[in-house]
């Protein structure tokens, strides 16, 4: 029994040091300060208007002026998600304790001769369950929602029709190209259609 | 066979206004909760200025009775927990409001203000996992060790993103109005737990129904001050990928649930005590819930004391809202952080 526990161990030890990579160094490059903003775009027809305008909400500018400035003000959620190394150790630290104590509480509570109890059970469940699905999410990327492109396909419809229509957008700022007098140049992901209406 | 028959009939008849109440509560619950939906997806902005005015303080004035309900005559053995639950109240509460202050005066980064906040999660689930073991040594035959490594699994996801955390606490604090009314009528009206169980699957499926129709909306326009603080109090700023308009409606829907619950049901279900008729006189019938008023040995002037400031505080609350709506909100949803912080002892004790 004692074995079999030692070895279970030893195998979730190894498991959790190859899914964090425990045994990659930590690269010495130097990240390059985010100069791109995510945030949402419309596309409105007017027919009333005179001239193409182009309107930024001030809370999106500031956000992308912080960007380019390299300052950690943008709260979006990328960046709410813990980069801070400190952080991170007393995430790890406390992640290890509730494991740790997890296990003593499960172990014991199968040697108490009673079993689980009914709402342990349920706790326990719920706990493998979050963090089953958890890891499955962060390793499928399940939280990410549909592409991108996928809010842009009605764009051609809506146009045509004279109705707005709108989606995510990467706001970035480029290197000048001194072959092109574009100031600013809007790219939809838009997949051609075939006549049968399916993508190509 | 004619014994059996009269048995039967007897007990339809006994149970029959049971089974009416009960059908009448669920009744009230679903229609609460499917125009509360509709309100909050419909006009979030609007109903949420609304619900907040209307109900915001009443609602807390209804939390303080309820809480001095549950508050025994002489704590005795509870006198640690309790010691210990009011000391973690004060604490935590100047410690949030400070938190502001601080911001304001000093010159944090934004990691700092993090680690600030991610602190100060960590104070308070270290202290509900104290009161959780103070109660666990009360309960001897149960086993809350199970506590300790949510804690910390909590933690951890707090330090991770502390920002996160705080938003998931302003989700799930209306969330522990429906607990309170389960352990109620647990105690109250058992007859009815079952129904109010199942009704309660309705929540996730408007929650559901609620994402799904609004996902894919247009954000609110934040044209004003207000309308900003609204939004970013649903966390539009920390989930700029969610439509603002879904953020606030099903945190209005959230809300508005337990506003009803505090508000309605638990008034209207009565004293913990079943059975007891009711006192002929109004005032009486008011102190009689409250034992600590009602008690030779209690404190009937201290309690009438606290709920009068408390009026006098809803009063002021609603001027305030009537004067200067956005500051008067902002002041309120930082102060009430304490009435959040109040429920998890008195839920505690009735584990």
């Amino acid at each position: 029994m004692k074995a079999t526990q030692f070895v279970g161990c030893i195998v979730l030890l190894v498991l959790s040091v190859v899914l964090v990579h425990a045994d990659i160094a930590k690269p010495k490059t130097t990240p390059e300060p985010n100069k791109s903003l995510y945030t949402s775009l419309e596309i409105i027809p007017d027919a009333k208007t005179s001239e193409a305008r182009l309107q930024i909400r001030q809370s999106s500018f500031n956000e992308l002026r912080a960007a380019l400035n390299a300052e950690p003000n943008n709260a979006a959620i990328a960046s709410t998600i813990t980069r801070s190394s400190t952080r991170t150790i007393i995430a790890g630290l406390l992640l290890f304790l509730s494991v740790s104590f997890g296990g003593v509480w499960f172990v014991r509570a199968f040697r108490s001769g009673q079993g689980l109890r009914r709402a342990e059970k349920i706790a326990a469940i719920g706990l493998i369950a979050v963090a089953t699905f958890g890891a499955a999410a962060l390793i499928t990327r399940g939280n990410a929602g549909p592409p991108p492109a996928f809010r842009w396909r009605n764009l051609p419809t809506a146009l045509a029709a004279g109705q707005s229509s709108g989606g995510p957008v990467l706001l970035e700022v480029v290197p000048d190209d001194p072959n092109s007098g574009i100031g600013i140049k809007l790219i939809i992901p838009l997949k051609k259609q075939k006549p049968n209406g399916e993508e190509e | 066979m004619q014994e059996a028959a009269e048995l039967n009939l007897a007990t339809l008849v006994v149970n029959e206004p049971v089974e009416q109440g009960r059908r009448i509560f669920v009744a009230a619950l679903l229609i609460c909760a499917i125009a509360s939906a509709a309100l909050a997806g419909l006009l979030p902005l609007q109903v949420s200025i609304v619900t907040v005015f209307l109900f915001a303080g009443p609602h807390n004035w209804f939390e303080l009775r309820y809480f001095l309900m549950r508050l025994p005559v002489r704590f005795g053995k509870s006198r640690p927990f309790f010691m210990t639950a009011f000391i973690g109240v004060a604490c935590l509460t100047v410690a949030y409001v400070s938190l502001p202050l601080l911001y304001q005066t000093t010159l944090w980064s934004y990691e700092r203000s993090l680690v600030a906040i991610g602190l100060w999660n960590t104070w308070l689930l270290a202290w509900l996992s104290t009161l959780a073991f103070l109660r666990s040594k009360q309960k001897p035959r149960s086993d809350w060790s199970w506590v300790l490594p949510i804690a910390f699994a909590l933690c951890a996801i707090n330090w991770i993103a502390p920002a996160l955390f705080s938003l998931a606490l302003v989700y799930v604090h209306p969330l522990i109005a429906l607990w309170f009314l389960d352990k109620h009528l647990q105690r109250n009206r058992p007859h009815w737990v079952a129904a109010y169980r199942r009704s309660l699957v309705l929540v996730p499926l408007i929650v559901g129904f609620l994402v799904w129709q609004l996902w894919g909306t247009h954000s609110l326009t934040e044209d004003n001050g207000l309308f900003w603080r609204i939004t970013q109090h649903s966390g539009a700023e920390l989930l700029p990928q969610v439509s603002s308009h879904l953020l606030v409606s099903v945190h209005l829907f959230l809300e508005m649930l337990h506003y009803f619950v505090w508000l309605l049901a638990l008034p209207l279900l009565g004293p913990l005590v079943i059975g007891r008729k009711p006192h002929p006189n109004l005032l009486a019938r008011f102190w009689e819930p409250v034992p600590i008023a009602r008690h030779p040995r209690g404190f009937p002037k201290t309690v009438a004391f606290m709920l009068a400031i408390g009026a006098a505080l809803v009063l002021l609350l609603w001027f305030g809202f009537s004067t200067d709506y956005a500051t008067t909100r902002d002041i309120y949803f930082t102060v009430a952080m304490a009435h959040v912080i109040a429920e998890a002892p008195f839920l505690m004790k009735m584990l």
